[in-house]
């Protein structure tokens, strides 16, 4: 992320100075059709920097940004040339248009999987187009309309030239530091996390749903506004601005700029805008040139130009943040949770078959079972990742049974993955992302990260690459950022593979104290000689029944649970 | 006697339909990603067969081998260029890629064709046969037997040949069928080939009809996604439903009221059937990832 006050040789330093050079060749030297050309520019930036926030920050792939984009243009070209109404009225309804059908389309579709929101939003740029090309009383049909206002508000004509494309890039400005400044803070950061992560940032107790949602409108709502402005550009709307050849420029001018960054979308539009100006033989096949630009970019630079910019010029390192510990809370002694005849089915397969067991304050208890006796899918419905068919979940008295992910995580559930895998980043933004919906601002969250990674001994890894880390350190980090949660419930599935004897013995002494401050731990492991001195309950799972439950011992003598183990009677 | 024929004219353009979106959900299947060139790719097919039919002046039938071979060529390159480079990366960029190439080809077609509508020859002839006061065009009683063979040439080539074990074992889990030995990367190519080819053949078989321009493409790629989307993601005997389904929605509603209305309610229809029945009508098949 380029900083307000860079230094020259980072980064946004580049970038400033490109941006000063681009101000003087506008206010200078550029000749009406170039200060046409920078305009337009203008236009597909603010289109590109809503992109980027639903596309390049949440990862939702809307191929819609091309009809918001129309629709905005459509609603201050109809309003403008039809009734004559003034910019002041024409420019919030094309802003307001495309905001409600985000929400009306997005609302069902946003917490389905990747690819069926791509394809909604596919439909609703084909629909939108054929309804602008066959309800001629309205949109003009083929032909548009022509005659539109420039912008005049209060008096005040803008008129074509200097001004206009002052006005453009002052909007490009306004929504550019707008944007920049969401992405920066505990929005932008969750958005990410939905984007690389979406399990991880539910179970972190992110609202994935309505996070692509708003992340979604947005866009819209930049879309509008780029279209309305690109109508006073040109004067006339037609069905052009509602084709896929739009939708294209703004995803190539994302990807081509930099995924995700503000500065990228700006970059991006400057440059694939004065392409086809460069390339005058390239003529009318400067769309080819876009699809080569695209491919090309996807496959050699994924990050874009500004990706490149910034291994070249590497930032540097943030300053660490110092670790501070939360207020520890009082936590009522007894049943913390509570699990009634809980049931699953896949198919035919009764993964969890009537499953009762409770799990009490400052005890830990130990799940075991052979492989495919339903553990992980225990942990799956109590941590709200699969629904389950039967039975009840009751959580500190009330009933959670059935609840989402992310209401069960900030009701107090947390829990750890038997892969453990983290987002690409460093460490501490990883913990850091478990704290997002309860500190209210980033260095909070940060120090109490630090805190996390602390107790579990790896506030030492903090600046390293996550994704990057052996298995076994990957599974410290993961409980750090369970234990980020302040969670009243800690699931761990598996948290000892892998480790070495030492490094068992000391996982064991670190839950034992979690346990210690009041926390409600289960623990599925395989392993019973870390296991069975660490618990103070034993629960045996076999074809998705409770086999045996008990103290430890007891539990490891039950001939059934030898028997469900070896696969054999006791001789 | 009106919905007789209106069944029969469906059914034609479903067959179609079908090729157009076996070829998405095979290359889903195998890659994990959503190939987005399959709209363009029947395009491209519908050109290539209206371009090659002054060279060649015999019926349709006799070229639809050239285009397939053509459009398999095309399909390894595009496997190449799109896919082969993104494969260890999240299929988005695979989405991308695709939309990359889609976009070249597009606009590639209108640099050399030109933007105007083209008509592709007719498979045998351009008659109608009269059955029982049904007037059928020989057209679409071609269309239909081609799809239908087609089709059941994949479902032959799949289920009983070890090339087709080959290929299913690849798209069921690669990294197991890389280490049983089968040549992974040579099987995701041939899909795309085959998806390539059967998209060509569809765009030979519409192009007569309906003609074909360089954007037809997009309308294509959103009836293939629906279908694979309402027959379950990743089901190939849905995907061949879903198309019928469509193309008979389509004439139905198109016949009572107009195509951009069809259009409409089968979005509308798709948007109630995401938020009802997400799995799809038959279910979905590609198991999420937990």
């Amino acid at each position: 992320m380029p900083r307000l006050l860079p230094h020259v040789s980072s980064p946004g330093g580049v970038l400033a100075v490109a941006g000063a050079a681009l101000l003087a060749y506008a206010a200078l030297y550029a000749s009406p059709y170039e200060l046409r050309v920078l305009t337009v520019a203008g236009v597909y930036a603010l289109a590109a920097i809503g992109f980027q926030i639903v596309f390049g920050l949440a990862g939702a792939l809307s191929l819609a940004q091309g009809a918001f984009f129309g629709i905005g243009a459509y609603v201050t070209g109809i309003l403008g040339s039809r009734y004559g109404l003034p910019f002041p009225v024409t420019f919030p309804l094309s802003l307001l248009l495309p905001f409600v059908l985000a929400v009306l389309v997005g609302l069902p579709v946003l917490r389905l999987e990747s690819h069926y929101f791509a394809l909604a939003t596919l439909g609703i740029a084909q629909v939108v187009l054929l309804l602008a090309v066959n309800l001629p009383d309205l949109t003009g049909g083929a032909n548009g309309l022509a005659g539109v206002p420039g912008i005049a508000a209060f008096g005040v004509e803008v008129p074509r030239g200097r001004p206009l494309a002052a006005a453009v890039w002052a909007a490009v400005a306004a929504g550019g530091l707008l944007a920049w400044w969401m992405a920066r803070g505990r929005w932008g950061r969750a958005l990410t996390l939905v984007r690389d992560d979406p399990l991880a940032a539910a179970t972190l107790g992110l609202d994935v749903g309505r996070l692509r949602l708003a992340a979604f409108t947005v866009s819209a709502l930049y879309g509008g506004a780029a279209g309305a402005l690109a109508v006073h550009t040109q004067r006339v709307v037609s069905p052009e601005v509602l084709e896929f050849p739009v939708m294209v420029s703004v995803l190539t001018i994302a990807i081509v700029g930099g995924r995700g960054r503000v500065a990228g979308a700006i970059l991006g539009a400057v440059l694939l805008l004065h392409l086809p100006e460069w390339f005058r033989f390239l003529e009318q096949s400067y769309l080819v040139v876009y699809g080569a630009a695209l491919l090309l970019a996807i496959v050699v630079a994924p990050y874009g130009l500004t990706g490149v910019l910034e291994r070249l010029l590497p930032p540097p390192a943030a300053v660490p943040v110092p670790p501070r510990a939360w207020a520890e809370r009082e936590r009522p002694a007894g049943t913390v949770l509570c699990v009634e005849g809980l049931s699953k089915a896949f198919g035919g397969v009764r993964a969890v078959d009537g499953v009762t067991l409770s799990l009490e304050a400052g005890r830990v208890t130990g799940l075991i079972g052979p492989n495919g006796s339903g553990k992980t899918t225990l942990i799956n419905l109590v941590s709200g990742l699969e629904r389950p068919d039967g039975g009840r979940v009751v959580l500190n008295g009330r009933e959670v049974t059935g609840w989402r992910a992310d209401r069960l995580a900030r009701a107090g559930i947390a829990r750890t993955f038997q892969t453990a895998s983290l987002p690409a980043g460093t460490v501490l933004d990883a913990v850091t992302a478990a704290r997002l919906d309860r500190d209210g601002s980033i260095a909070a969250a940060q120090a109490h990260a630090g805190h996390a990674l602390e107790r579990v001994g790896a506030l030492h890894l903090g600046p390293r690459d996550g994704a990057a880390l052996p298995a076994a350190l990957r599974r410290r980090v993961e409980l750090a950022r369970a234990l980020a949660r302040e969670p009243a419930v800690l699931l761990l599935d598996e948290p000892a593979a892998g480790l070495t004897d030492d490094e068992k013995a000391d996982l064991a002494a670190r839950i034992a104290a979690v346990a210690a401050g009041g926390v409600a731990v289960l623990v599925v492991e395989h392993d019973m000689d870390f296991l069975l001195p660490l618990v103070d309950r034993v629960v045996c799972l076999d074809g998705g029944r409770v086999l045996a439950q008990g103290a430890p011992a007891a539990v490891a003598a039950d001939p059934a649970v030898i028997a469900a183990y070896l696969g054999d009677a006791p001789s | 006697m009106l919905a007789l024929q209106l069944l029969l004219n469906g059914i034609a353009l479903g067959a179609a339909y079908a090729l157009v979106a076996l070829g998405f959900v095979l290359v889903l299947n195998a890659t994990g990603a959503v190939n987005f060139a399959q709209g363009d790719l029947v395009m491209a097919g519908g050109i290539l067969a209206a371009a090659l039919a002054p060279l060649l002046p015999v019926p349709g039938l006799l070229l639809l081998p050239l285009v397939l071979a053509l459009m398999a060529g095309l399909g390894l390159l595009l496997s190449l260029a799109a896919y082969l480079p993104l494969r260890h990366r999240p299929p988005v960029a695979v989405f991308i890629s695709t939309i990359a190439v889609g976009i070249m080809l597009q606009n590639g077609v209108t640099v050399l064709f030109g933007p105007e509508p083209r008509a592709a020859p007719p498979l045998l002839g351009g008659g109608t046969l009269d059955l029982a006061g049904l007037v059928v065009p020989e057209q679409s009683l071609a269309i239909v037997a081609v799809a239908a063979l087609l089709i059941g040439g994949q479902q032959w080539v799949f289920g009983r040949t070890q090339l087709g074990r080959r290929l299913r074992a690849t798209a069921q889990d690669p990294e197991m069928a890389r280490a049983c030995g089968v040549p992974v990367t040579a099987m995701v190519m041939a899909t795309f080939a085959l998806a390539a080819a059967y998209a060509g053949a569809a765009g030979l078989l519409l192009a007569n009809q309906f003609f074909v321009t360089p954007t037809a493409g997009g309308d294509l790629i959103l009836k293939a996604y629906i279908a694979v989307t309402i027959g379950g993601w990743g089901s190939v005997p849905g995907a061949v439903a879903g198309a019928l389904l469509i193309a008979l929605f389509e004439v139905g509603v198109s016949s009572v009221l107009s195509y951009p209305v069809a259009l409409g309610a089968l979005y509308v229809t798709l948007l109630a059937i995401l938020v009802f029945r997400p799995q799809g009508l038959f279910g979905e098949v590609a198991r999420r990832r937990a």
